[in-house]
């Protein structure tokens, strides 16, 4: 008896629930889950990088009306199980947004195309209570054989990850408006991001992203200059995933305009820790009261306080962005125009879906920036 | 003060419990005409452009009110139960509405945060605050509305002609003659009866949903997948006409939802949005009826 209980043992710590387990891309989210499952020991399988392959692929097998992320999630994840992953682990919500029904319709779509898959959805504490959801994290944390210490650990890490380089993002971004040779920035956000995969646990990710942390300060920047600023607001999906939002910052920094995005990975997490006590994003709320006083389901709330927060800290304008038929951002985009109006601050809203077209994309952006720099200049001359 | 209310989105749910309220409070109101092509004209011009279609006639019938009363009630939806929502856009519509519509008289919003009667009592006496009226007969108009409420929310039975139809969808969507162009009567008219949520029990619709991975957290889409899979089941009817507004994103899962589910008898999905023909819309309903006709004999 003692003999068997103990082979039992043996065989759950050296993982005989062994899986592969993979993850729907969402912007720098990536390298948390990846040094998360390097440090724990389990297999997984990064499906590649967003693309049209994923979208078709996602857009076949969606219901028709669904918005953009279901779509591309669903094109990662059947990359990702045919690259042969059996498990798949999803973030989920309880809102009223539908991004929480998502698990139902993948669970619905695998078992239609046949694959035998496990899907493990990460909603959040306050909606399914901490109990339910440790059990459904402990699904991964049996397939580790590292012990406490280290499984805890390398949560401690991903966190310390997903910290680092979102602020590498956001600054890099936000100098690029400044750098004295062109280009530097974005090559330092891309080279940072490679080096970043190619490592082979989260302390060398961590060394990595601090090295580049330190880079970060020796590039020359003139801060003399006076470049425009956008704030980029709107869906959370489709603003961290630069595939669905058609690498909008990167066509930004290319025309010198420094771009600022108060929601990231990172503030995700820490939001999603405070929202229990009720203490999440309270700048956000501040500002957002005047126009929007409630909760309205996924982010709308936030893009309405990121519009204000940006038009408060003298940006020259915001660019929301939203998938079609988003029912948060139809509601934040009808509030936009009259925050425009009575702050005298430009705001533009783009909706995309598989549909959007490269070049109207690129178009629209341009006449944007060309508007802000042409408010700019007058306000040199005519009005100081 | 003359109080209007909006014809629109989920007076055709709670008309009783509302007229009954603010009769017995003696509140001077008006409604709003029936849905009509004005209306949605108004709706159409003053609402942004991704908005569904029941948002935009919402639009248009508080546009249509705005020159004609000193204020306009417009409440706020935030659920229905604890985890249990409608619509984002719900929770959001009075800021849709003020930010949309020019010149418009006060607006009387007060969030409600449950239908059962505790919060409702909340809602109402709030309401009933903010247009300035007596604190004592609060109670007694609540409790009167609340079971003229209850007695319109009774099941009704199923009406017996030759088929059967379970028409699915939003209140709004099946109960706004203008926005779905009479389709009951259209039904009713070739011997076809209309079954619609109103006669399935809270207590089967409960049943049902359990066999989901995750309960919905829409009020409608518990409503609508419970039921149309409740009728399937039990063979109640012979097919099911789902009557969505274009671009809704609830319907954009129960739709999928059913049709995963309900494998046996036909369903018809009907789209709806502003540019609707009434020539196509009889078209597809008469295929669906011959189809069913076929099957059925």
């Amino acid at each position: 008896m003692t003999l068997e209980l103990k082979r039992l043992l043996t065989c759950l710590r050296e993982g005989a629930v062994k899986m592969r387990i993979t993850i729907p891309h969402l912007g720098n989210a990536d390298f948390a889950a990846k040094s998360l499952f390097d440090d724990l020991g389990i297999e997984y399988i990064v499906p590649k990088v967003s693309n049209k392959e994923a979208l078709e692929l996602g857009t076949k097998y969606a219901p028709e009306d669904i918005c953009l992320p279901y779509k591309i999630m669903l094109g990662n994840i059947i990359m990702g199980f045919k690259a042969g992953a059996d498990t798949a682990l999803i973030t989920g919500s309880c809102g009223p947004c539908r991004y929480g029904e998502y698990c139902e319709l993948f669970k619905n779509t695998f078992k239609k195309l046949g694959y035998d898959v496990k899907l493990i959805v990460a909603d959040y504490p306050k909606d399914i209570g901490v109990k339910e959801l440790m059990q459904r994290m402990g699904n991964i944390s049996s397939a580790s054989d590292r012990n406490i210490e280290q499984k805890l650990y390398a949560v401690y890490n991903a966190l310390k990850v997903i910290k680092l380089i979102d602020y590498i993002e956001t600054r890099a971004r936000y100098l690029a408006g400044y750098e004295v040779k062109k280009g530097e920035f974005k090559k330092l956000i891309y080279d940072c991001k490679n080096s970043a995969y190619n490592c082979e646990n989260g302390i060398q990710m961590i060394k990595v992203l601090n090295e580049y942390k330190r880079k970060l300060g020796h590039i020359k920047v003139d801060m003399n200059k006076n470049p425009i600023s956008i704030a980029i607001i709107g869906e959370i999906y489709t603003i961290l995933e630069p595939f669905a939002n058609l690498y909008i910052e990167d066509k930004l920094i290319d025309f010198g305009v420094s771009v600022k995005k108060g929601i990231n990975p990172s503030w995700w997490v820490k939001d999603a820790v405070l929202a229990p006590f009720k203490a999440n994003s309270l700048h956000i709320r501040l500002a957002s009261r005047e126009y929007l006083s409630h909760y309205v389901g996924g982010h709308g709330r936030e893009c309405i306080g990121e519009a204000l927060i940006a038009q408060q800290q003298g940006l020259d304008g915001a660019i929301q962005i939203f998938p079609l038929g988003c029912m948060p951002e139809i509601v934040a985009k009808s509030i936009l125009p009259n925050i425009s109006k009575d702050k005298d601050f430009p705001i533009m809203s783009l909706v995309v879906d598989e549909m959007t077209g490269e070049a109207g994309f690129s178009t629209r952006i341009e006449a944007f920036v060309d508007l802000l720099e042409r408010r700019k200049e007058q306000n040199v001359l005519y009005r100081s | 003060m003359k109080l209007g209310i909006p014809k629109g989105l989920l007076y055709y749910k709670y008309y009783p419990f509302i007229d009954s309220f603010l009769e017995e409070l003696q509140v001077d109101f008006i409604t709003s005409q029936d849905t009509n092509k004005e209306i949605l004209d108004l709706g159409v011009k003053n609402a942004i452009d991704d908005a569904c279609l029941p948002i935009k006639i919402f639009h248009g019938h508080v546009a249509s009110l705005k020159d004609k009363c000193d204020a306009i009630l417009v409440p706020r939806f935030m659920s229905t139960a604890k985890g249990e929502y409608i619509c984002p856009k719900f929770c959001g519509l009075p800021e849709m509405i003020s930010n949309s519509i020019p010149g418009l008289p006060r607006l009387i919003v007060e969030p409600i945060y449950g239908l059962d009667q505790k919060q409702l009592y909340n809602f109402a006496n709030k309401m009933a605050k903010k247009m300035e009226l007596d604190n004592h007969r609060i109670k007694k108009a609540f409790m009167t509305a609340l079971s003229k409420q209850r007695e319109f929310n009774m099941k009704k039975l199923i009406p017996n002609n030759k088929y059967k139809i379970a028409l699915v969808g939003h209140p709004y969507n099946i109960f706004d003659k203008y926005m779905n162009m009479d389709i009951i009567n259209k039904l009713n008219k070739i011997n076809i009866s209309a079954v619609t949520e109103d006669y399935v029990e809270e207590s089967n619709i409960n049943e049902e949903i359990k066999d989901l991975f995750k309960k919905p957290f829409w009020y409608f889409a518990r409503n609508s997948y419970g039921f149309a899979s409740y009728v399937s089941k039990n063979k109640l009817v012979d097919g099911i006409i789902y009557i969505s507004s274009f671009a809704c994103g609830i319907d954009s899962i129960v739709i999928e939802l059913i049709k995963d589910k309900v494998k046996d008898i036909p369903v018809l999905v009907l789209k709806i949005d502003e540019q609707t023909g009434e020539a196509g819309f009889d078209t597809r309903i008469e295929a669906f009826t011959d189809m069913l006709e076929r099957r059925c004999s």
